[in-house]
C-alpha cells in the first residue's frame, strides 16, 4: 500500500495550506504547546498559586527516589504486562468467534461492544458488586460452588481484579479491529488451502495469523498507550478516603501531585517519564513490526 | 533541522511570555488599607466567588448574593458551586492563570497550605475598621485561622462530631440510647450487642459500628484524644498517633474489627459506598452535621447523641469551612464587604437553611439552628452546639494535605486486615515525620 496519493499542484497547494490551517494550529500550539510547556514546567518548583521557581533536573531526580512514585510506576508496569496481552488475546478470540455465520451475530457484536460506551463510572459501580467480600456476586458463585471467597480488592489482588475489567472494558474495541483485519483476508486463500487439504488449525496458523499480524501490531500499539495511560476503573474502583487509591497507577500519581499535592513540577517530570517510556515501547514495536509484520 | 530549533525558541519564548503573567509576588505588596474609594466612585464592581457544595446548594449561595446586592447596588456576585474535587482543581487552575476568583471557600485543615503561599489577603485591616465584628463567633472555630499577623480567613460554618444512632436498631436489641457521660468502654458494648446476623448466613448484615479510618476527622482523632493521646505535637514537627495513649484507642478499633466483629473492615464498609447509616447498615455512626439532609429521608428513626468519654475524657473534633479572599483580588474592599454580609446575622440564617453547618454566629446557632428541622425531622440538634465545649480543633498545619495522605495511606492495610497494627503504626509515624520535616 504506497501511502503517496496525488500531489497538490499551483493553485491547489495554497488551498491545502489553508484548509489544514485551523487543524494544524490546534496542533500545534495545543499537542505541541503543551508537551513543550509540560517540559519546561518539569524543570521548574510550580505549586500553580505563586510564579515557578527553576529546578533544574531536581524533579528527575526525585522520580527515583519518591517511594510513592516508584510505587505507582511499578503499579503501571504490571498492570500494562498483564492487560496488554490479555487484550490483544481475548479481543482475538473474540473477533475470531464472532466472524462466523452465525445466528444473531450482530447482536452477540453489540453486546462485546456495550462496555466500550457504558460510563467507567456507571461500569466500576456494577464491579464493585461483583467484587464485594461480603456481599459480591463473584463470592456468592464460589460460595455455591463449595470454594473458599476472595478478597478480590485486598493489596495481593487488587491490581488483578482491576487488570480483569479494564480487559473487559477493551474488548469491544479491539474486535472490531481484528473483525476489519479477519474480513480482509481474501476468501481464495481459504479455498485454495482446503482443497490442498488444511484442516482448521492449519488454516489458523498458516494463513489468519500471518495475515492479521498488522491488526495485532496495530492493537498492540493501542493497548499499551492505553494501559500506560489507564486510570478511570482502576480509580474508581480502589479508591478510599480523601482522594487516595489503593492501586496507585503513574497517572493518578501525575493527578495527585499536581492538583491535591500543589507539586506541578514533579507532576511533569512524572508525565515526562511516561511519555519518555511509551515513546521507547513505540520505537521497539515499530523494529518488531518490520522484522514479523506481514503486509499482503 | 536548523528550522525546527527556530520554532522550538519561539515556543519557548512564547510560553515564558504566558508564564510571566501577574501573579502578584507573596508578600511584595504591603496590606491593603481599607478605603472606601472604590464604593463611592460608584463603578459597578463584579466579583467572582467560589465553593464547593451539590448543585442544589447554589440557590442558596444565590439568596446570600442577591441579598448582598440589595445593600450594594453596585457589586454584583457571580457564585460558583461545584463538588469537591472539581471545586480545588478548578480553584488551582484559576490560580495558575493569574485569574483567581475574588472570594472563595476554605477548608480549615488546608489553610496554611494555601496562605503561607502569600496567596491569601489579610484580611485583618479590614476588621479593624469594623470594631465589634468577631465578638459574636464562637471562639474555637475562630482560632484556626488566627496567625501572628492576623487573620487570612474567617470562619462561615463549622462541624462537631456527634454520634448519630440507629433508633429502631436499639430499641430491636433492647439498648438503651446512648447518653452523655458514656464511654468507649460502653460503645464497644453496644456495637457487640447490636451486630447482627439477621439472616443466619454467617455473616454480618447488621454492624454495631463504622466510621471512616481514613481520615482522621470522625473518629479516630476523637479516639486517641479522650483516650489522653495526641494527633500531632504543638508545633507540629512530630507525629504523635503512635504514643502509648494513642495505641490503646487504635487497638480498640482493631478489637472491635477484628475479636468483636461488630465493626466492619475497610473493604466491607467500601461495599456500602462509603456511608453505612443511610442504607440502614449500622446503628452508632460518628458524623457531622452536614449529612442530615442525607439521612433525613431514610426510612427509619435515628437520632444524636454526645461522642462517648475515654479515661481522657470526652472529645469531640471541631472543624471549619471558612472564607479567604485572593491576595490578587482586584476589588479587595468589595470582596471584604461582601464576607462580611455573609457573616451577618442576615447571611448567616440563609446559610444555616442549608442545614449542612452550625453557623459561626452565636446568635443565629442559637436561633435558627437550633430551632431547625431538616426534613420535618426533629432533630437533637442542641447536641452538635453543646460538643464546641469538650471540643478539639482538627489540626490546621502547613504541609497537612501530605501529611494526612502519608498517615492515611499508611494505616490503611490495617483496616483492611493485611497488615499488623503495631509494626505498622511504626512505619507510619516515620513516614508522616517525613512529610512534616519536609514541610518545616
Amino acid at each position: 500500500m504506497g501511502a503517496s496519493g496525488i500531489k497538490p499542484l499551483g493553485r491547489e497547494r495554497f488551498w491545502v495550506a489553508v484548509l489544514l490551517a485551523p487543524t494544524l494550529f490546534g496542533l500545534v500550539f495545543g499537542a505541541l504547546g503543551s508537551v513543550l510547556a509540560t517540559v519546561i514546567l518539569s524543570l521548574t518548583h510550580w505549586d500553580l498559586l505563586t510564579p515557578p521557581t527553576w529546578a533544574g533536573l531536581a524533579n528527575y531526580g526525585k522520580l527515583f527516589t519518591d517511594d510513592k512514585f516508584v510505587t505507582a510506576l511499578t503499579n503501571t508496569v504490571k498492570f500494562s504486562a498483564m492487560y496488554v496481552p490479555g487484550v490483544v488475546a481475548a479481543s482475538l478470540v473474540v473477533a475470531i468467534l464472532m466472524n462466523r455465520k452465525i445466528r444473531g451475530v450482530s447482536v452477540f457484536r453489540t453486546f462485546y461492544f456495550l462496555p466500550v460506551v457504558t460510563s467507567a463510572v456507571a461500569a466500576a459501580l456494577v464491579w464493585q458488586m461483583i467484587y464485594g467480600k461480603e456481599t459480591g456476586l463473584l463470592n456468592f458463585i464460589l460460595e455455591k460452588l463449595g470454594l473458599a471467597p476472595v478478597c478480590w480488592f485486598c493489596a495481593k489482588n487488587a491490581l488483578y481484579s482491576v487488570v480483569i475489567v479494564n480487559i473487559w472494558g477493551a474488548v469491544g474495541e479491539g474486535m472490531i479491529i481484528f473483525l476489519a483485519g479477519l474480513q480482509c483476508i481474501p476468501r481464495e486463500y481459504y479455498e485454495a488451502a482446503t482443497v490442498d487439504g488444511a484442516g482448521d488449525w492449519q488454516r489458523f496458523w498458516r494463513i489468519t495469523m500471518p495475515l492479521i499480524t498488522p491488526s495485532i501490531f496495530f492493537q498492540t500499539l493501542i493497548s499499551t498507550i492505553n494501559a500506560f495511560q489507564a486510570y478511570d476503573y482502576i480509580y474508581m474502583l480502589t479508591r478510599r478516603g480523601q482522594g487516595d487509591s489503593s492501586v496507585p497507577v503513574v497517572v493518578f500519581s501525575i493527578y495527585r501531585n499536581a492538583f491535591n499535592f500543589h507539586r506541578m513540577g514533579e507532576a511533569s517530570a512524572q508525565a515526562i517519564e511516561l511519555a519518555a517510556i511509551v515513546v521507547a515501547l513505540m520505537a521497539f514495536y515499530f523494529w518488531l513490526e518490520r522484522r514479523y509484520v506481514v503486509y499482503e | 533541522m536548523k528550522k525546527h530549533l527556530v520554532i522550538l525558541v519561539v515556543f519557548a519564548l512564547a510560553l515564558a511570555a504566558c508564564g510571566a503573567q501577574p501573579t502578584q509576588a507573596p508578600g511584595a505588596s504591603t496590606s491593603p488599607l481599607p478605603s472606601t474609594t472604590q464604593a463611592a466612585a460608584g463603578e459597578p464592581v463584579e466579583l467572582t466567588f467560589m465553593a464547593w457544595g451539590a448543585p442544589e446548594e447554589l440557590d442558596v449561595w444565590q439568596q446570600i448574593a442577591d441579598g448582598f446586592h440589595a445593600i450594594n447596588p453596585n457589586t454584583t456576585v457571580k457564585m460558583d458551586v461545584s463538588d469537591w474535587d472539581s471545586y480545588w482543581t478548578k480553584l488551582d487552575t484559576l490560580y495558575a492563570g493569574g485569574t483567581p476568583p475574588d472570594v472563595f471557600a476554605m477548608d480549615a485543615p488546608m489553610y496554611l497550605d494555601w496562605q503561607s503561599r502569600g496567596v491569601l489577603l489579610n484580611l485583618q485591616p479590614y476588621i479593624d475598621a469594623t470594631p465589634g465584628f468577631l465578638d459574636g463567633f464562637y471562639p474555637e472555630p475562630l482560632k484556626g485561622y488566627k496567625l501572628a499577623d492576623g487573620y487570612y480567613g474567617l470562619p462561615r460554618d463549622f462541624q462537631t462530631i456527634v454520634m448519630f444512632y440507629n433508633k429502631d436498631m436499639l430499641d430491636a436489641a433492647g439498648v438503651a440510647y446512648p447518653q452523655q457521660g458514656w464511654t468507649w468502654d460502653d460503645l464497644r458494648a453496644m456495637a457487640k450487642t447490636l451486630a447482627l446476623d439477621t439472616n443466619g448466613d454467617g455473616k454480618t448484615e447488621q454492624w454495631g459500628f463504622s466510621c471512616d479510618l481514613w481520615d482522621m476527622e470522625l473518629c479516630w482523632s476523637e479516639a486517641i484524644w479522650s483516650y489522653g493521646g495526641d494527633v500531632i505535637s504543638a508545633d507540629y514537627t512530630k507525629t504523635l498517633i503512635g504514643e502509648p495513649m494513642a495505641r490503646q484507642a487504635w487497638q480498640m478499633f482493631w478489637d472491635m474489627i477484628f475479636t468483636d466483629k461488630s465493626m466492619p473492615d475497610t473493604i466491607v464498609a467500601s461495599e456500602f459506598g462509603g456511608d453505612l447509616f443511610q442504607p440502614g447498615a449500622v446503628a452508632l455512626y460518628p458524623m457531622g452535621h452536614w449529612a442530615i439532609p442525607g439521612y433525613a429521608g431514610s426510612g427509619f428513626n435515628w437520632d444524636v447523641a454526645p461522642m462517648p468519654s475515654g479515661p481522657g475524657g470526652q472529645v469531640t473534633s471541631v472543624n471549619s469551612a471558612g472564607f479567604v479572599v485572593a491576595q490578587a483580588s482586584k476589588h479587595p474592599e468589595a470582596a471584604w464587604e461582601f464576607v462580611k454580609y455573609a457573616l451577618s446575622a442576615d447571611g448567616q440564617t440563609r446559610l444555616t437553611e442549608l442545614g449542612l453547618a452550625i453557623p459561626v454566629l452565636r446568635s443565629v446557632a442559637e436561633s435558627t439552628f437550633l430551632e431547625q428541622q431538616v426534613g420535618g425531622r426533629s432533630i437533637n440538634q442542641r447536641v452538635f452546639l453543646d460538643a464546641v465545649a469538650y471540643a478539639h480543633l482538627k489540626p490546621i498545619f502547613k504541609g497537612y494535605t501530605l501529611w494526612a495522605d502519608a498517615v492515611g495511606n499508611g494505616i490503611a492495610p490495617i483496616w483492611s486486615g493485611e497488615a499488623e497494627l503495631g509494626p505498622t503504626l511504626d512505619l507510619v509515624v516515620v513516614d508522616a515525620d517525613k512529610v512534616l520535616a519536609e514541610e518545616n
